[in-house]
This record gives structure tokens, sequence and C-alpha cells, in this order.
């Protein structure tokens, strides 16, 4: 694996800046271009706005809501989006992207992060092929190590699979602040591209240690839980946006919190849920436009603690 | 707290889509649940062996055909509890071989008690439910369903005759605190109040009912 010298950690930073000159991902809306960021193990350019399947795609087989799933698909992608994430332990939400991958129009090119989340190797052979059909795709893009749960073993597999093309890309998740020590242990001795774990606004503790040993590393940084599971926008939709918001082009708060997490320089791409297309819509509105620089993350990190 | 991995709406429509599949099984088990109180309204002598069968086939029903086969699609801990609701089937069944024990109503607080548990089980859940916006198809039906199953389950032991015995209701309560606290405080299913503190009170009534019949017996001997 590539490690990120200093050059290249900001390298990859202004890449974000460079991507964005490129034409727009897949068949946007607007012309204007969107934002991707660099995976620095390979210098591959992705959307900075994935899209997480935690709750919301754990729809069972109504077909209703598997169809009104394949629509949130069918908007993520037709904005530009790239980046689906999913594991196991989402209960029926691998099927329901399968439902969708399979009947979403045009698609542009798909990333696929799929996950492990079992004991032993078998078991994980096993439940990555299940998960693999599924999604109805050749092979996973990202296979990630759910929780770090029998991580020793299944990262063994994953280097054999990413040795054998049957996988991209390989990485290791967590989410919640759970084991980070774990996590950090696991980033300084394991050859892995990608790392998960929880970030916003409000809970900030990452930037300390993970994100800056992510960007040593030449890690590439996917965030869940942007929103506390829904529970940031309650507590800020009540609130105005700040009139400077117009500034990084923010029309609304999903977009604020999403250009909050993406303009760190060692984040890759943040993964939101929603089973509502409109709020697709809000969210994929922060693939485009200015990002916030360091002084204005500030002034955005001040402004969302005191609301 | 890690949160809840589906939604209400996911909930309800599993409910929905497992009514249709198992219909006219919920028109038996009211049948069977209905068998159940008139025996211990009306005992017989093999009446204890059919009423605990009725609750091992409900037992059973609800962790093979509903946790297996339905609630696993959205719960990965469905493989848990359907384990769990076996084995108390499995429980059941042994009592019902033992033949050794009877349910007969007496009108005492216990008595009364687990007549209005299983009567509540029956009519007033799913009135609840309906009254909730969570009526037929999406309605968690007597018999088939864990909710209503657990209050009858207890409301039946509250009849039991002789000393209560506490190891049968210990999942009921485990699953009233687990399941009713989860389906009320995450997936605001109201009625669910109902299995949360239902459990509390049923298995409270269990322990008073097992040391008055304890004190009883010390006071013979």
């Amino acid at each position: 694996m590539n490690h990120l010298t200093r050059r290249t950690f900001v390298g990859s930073v202004a890449g974000l800046g460079a991507a964005a000159t490129l034409p727009a991902f897949g068949q946007s809306p607007t012309a204007e271009p969107i934002l991707k960021k660099a995976i620095p193990s390979t210098g591959e350019q992705i959307p900075v706005i994935g899209l997480g399947t935690w709750i919301t795609f754990n729809v069972g087989n109504d077909e209703k809501l598997r169809a009104a799933r394949a629509q949130v698909m069918q908007t993520f992608f037709d904005r530009g989006g790239s980046l689906i994430d999913s594991s196991p332990m989402y209960g029926s939400s691998e099927a329901v992207i399968g439902y969708g991958l399979a009947r979403i129009k045009n698609r542009p090119a798909l990333f696929s992060a799929g996950k492990v989340w079992t004991l032993l190797k078998t078991l994980g052979v096993n439940q990555m092929e299940a998960s693999r059909k599924y999604w109805g795709i050749e092979r996973f893009d990202l296979m990630q190590v759910h929780n770090l749960l029998d991580w020793s073993t299944h990262i063994q597999t994953l280097k054999e699979m990413k040795a054998q093309g049957r996988v991209r890309y390989i990485g290791i998740t967590t989410s919640q602040g759970w084991r980070h020590g774990g996590l950090e242990e696991i980033m300084r001795i394991q050859p892995i591209d990608f790392v998960a774990f929880s970030y916003n606004i409000i809970d900030r503790e990452v930037e300390e240690r993970l994100l800056p040993l992510a960007a040593e590393r030449g890690i590439a940084v996917i965030v869940n839980r942007p929103f506390q599971e829904g529970v940031l926008i309650d507590r800020m939709k009540h609130h105005p946006l700040p009139p400077w918001a117009g500034e990084i082009d923010c029309a609304n708060w999903a977009q604020f919190l999403l250009k909050f997490i993406v303009s760190h320089p060692a984040v890759t791409c943040v993964i939101p849920a929603t089973r509502r297309v409109d709020h697709m819509e809000e969210n994929m509105g922060a693939l485009r436009g200015r990002m916030p620089d360091a002084k204005m993350r500030g002034r955005m990190a001040r402004y969302a603690a005191n609301v | 707290m890690r949160s809840f991995p589906f939604t209400a709406e996911t909930y309800l429509s599993l409910f929905a889509a497992y009514n249709s599949t198992i219909w006219p099984a919920q028109v038996v088990a009211y049948g069977l649940g209905i068998l159940a109180v008139l025996l211990a309204l009306r005992p017989l002598a093999a009446g204890g062996c059919i009423a605990f069968a009725v609750l091992s086939a409900f037992w059973l029903w609800n962790g093979i055909a509903y946790h297996l086969m339905h609630f696993l699609q959205v719960n990965f801990a469905a493989l848990g509890f359907a384990a769990l609701f076996a084995l108390q089937g499995a429980l059941f069944a042994a009592m019902a071989i033992g033949g050794r024990r009877s349910f007969r109503f007496r009108p005492d607080a216990f008595g009364w008690s687990g007549l209005f548990f299983c009567l509540f089980a029956l009519v007033a859940y799913p009135l609840l439910g309906w009254l909730a916006g969570h009526g037929w198809p999406r309605a968690a039906v007597f018999g088939v369903a864990p909710a209503p199953t657990v209050i009858f389950t207890l409301g039946m032991l509250l009849m039991l005759e002789g000393r209560a015995p506490l190891h049968l209701a210990v999942i009921p309560l485990l699953w009233s605190l687990a399941a009713g606290g989860a389906a009320v405080l995450r997936l605001g299913i109201l009625e669910d109040w109902s299995v949360l503190l239902g459990g509390l009170l049923g298995f409270g009534l269990l322990v008073w009912k097992r040391r008055q019949s304890s004190a009883i017996i010390a006071a013979t001997q």
C-alpha cells in the first residue's frame, strides 16, 4: 500500500478542489461539477457524499417500501452519488440494495462498500458471498470488517481476497465512538485502505487522533452517523441557518452539517442515510458548490455548538 | 445508546406481510386461547395438559413462524429470540406431558388478575392497537404474535393451581421488558406499554402468589 506522505496528503486535499473542476459524475441535474476526493492508496477519486443504509433500507420484503428505497437510490445516482455502504447486520438492507440496483436507470459506476460481521473465517467467507449475491454484483469494491468483530481473522481473508482481485479495497469500521483504541492500533499495523467511524459537527473526538493518523498512514476515511441518526437535524431545524451559510453554498442544515465533515482534509467521504427522496436531494446538494476552509469550519462549529 | 435496526414503518409492514401469510392461523389461535381460558373456568380432567399444550403451541409458533421465518428478515437478534421462544414452548410441552398441574379460576386477587390478563390479550390489546392506528393487517395478533401471547401466558400462569412456577415466567418477563420497552421507546408502539407494565405486574403477582402458597404450606405443617 502506498502510505501517505505529507506531500501526497496535501495533494489529496488539494485534489478536492481539482476534482471539482472535472465534468460532473454521472447524469448530474446541474452543470456544476461535483466534489470528489482521492482514495490515498490508489488516487482513485470518489464523490464525497455516499449513501448509508443502516435502519433506512431495512424494510424486509415490502414491495412498496422497497420501491420507495429504489427511488432514493435513483435520486442518489442521478445527483452524482457512487458509494453505497451496507452490512449483513442491517437486516434486509443488502437485499433491498440489490432490488434497487436492478431497477436503477442509466446507472453510473457504483462503488460498493460491504462489510463482514461474524466470527470465524468460514462464516465470514460465506457471509461475504451471500452479501455479494444480495447486492447482485460481481465483486465488492470495498470490503470492511464491521465493528472490529473477529478482525484479526477477517483481515487475513480480506488481504487474500485483495491479492486475488476479488475485492479492490479493504477496511475496518466502528461507530458511535466505540473501540477507538483498538481501531487506532489496527490502523497503525495493518495495510488497510479504508477506515470508517462516526464524526459530526458536535462529536469531534476523532479530530484528535484518528483523523490525523488516517492522513499520516494514507487511509481513506468514511464517516458514518453525520447527523447522529437525525438528532442533529432535529435540533438544528428549529433555528435559522446562519446568513453566511450562503458563502459555502449551503441551502439547508443537512448541507451545512455534511460540508463541515467532508471539508476536513482527512475525510474522504460521508455516508448519510435516508429513506426520503427530498432528504436525499438535500444531502446531495452538499456534493456541489464551495467548501469551507479551516477558518469557516471553526465558525461553523462555534455556531452549531450554540444552537 | 445503539439505535434500533428498523423503523416502526418496517415493523408494521412486517406484521402485515406475516398476517397475510399465516391466515387463517389467527382464527385458530383465538379458538385455542378461548379454549384454554374455558378450561381454567370449567376445569376438566385433562384440562391442564390441554391448556399447557396450547401455550406450548403458541410459543413454538411464535419462535419458528414469527421470529425465525419473518422477524429475522429485519433483525439478526431474532435468531436468539426464536431459541428463547422455542425453549419456553418446550417447557410448556414438558408440563403438558407431565400432566400434574391444572388450571382453575379462583375468585381471589390472582384468579381475577389472571382472567383480566387473558381477556386483555384477547380483546383489549387488539383494540388498543387499532386505536393507535395499528389495526388489521398490521396488528400483532393474539397467539401468533409475541406481545399479546406474553400477556396471555402470564394470565394463565396466575390461574395455575398451587405454587406459581416462576421458572415458567422468566422468559415472558424478559421478553416483556426487552421487547415491550424497545417497542414503546424506540418504535412508538404505544399499546406495548401494556406488555411492559403487564410483564412486571404479572411477574410480581406470581412472586406474591408463590409466597402466599409457601406460607400456607408452612402453616399447615
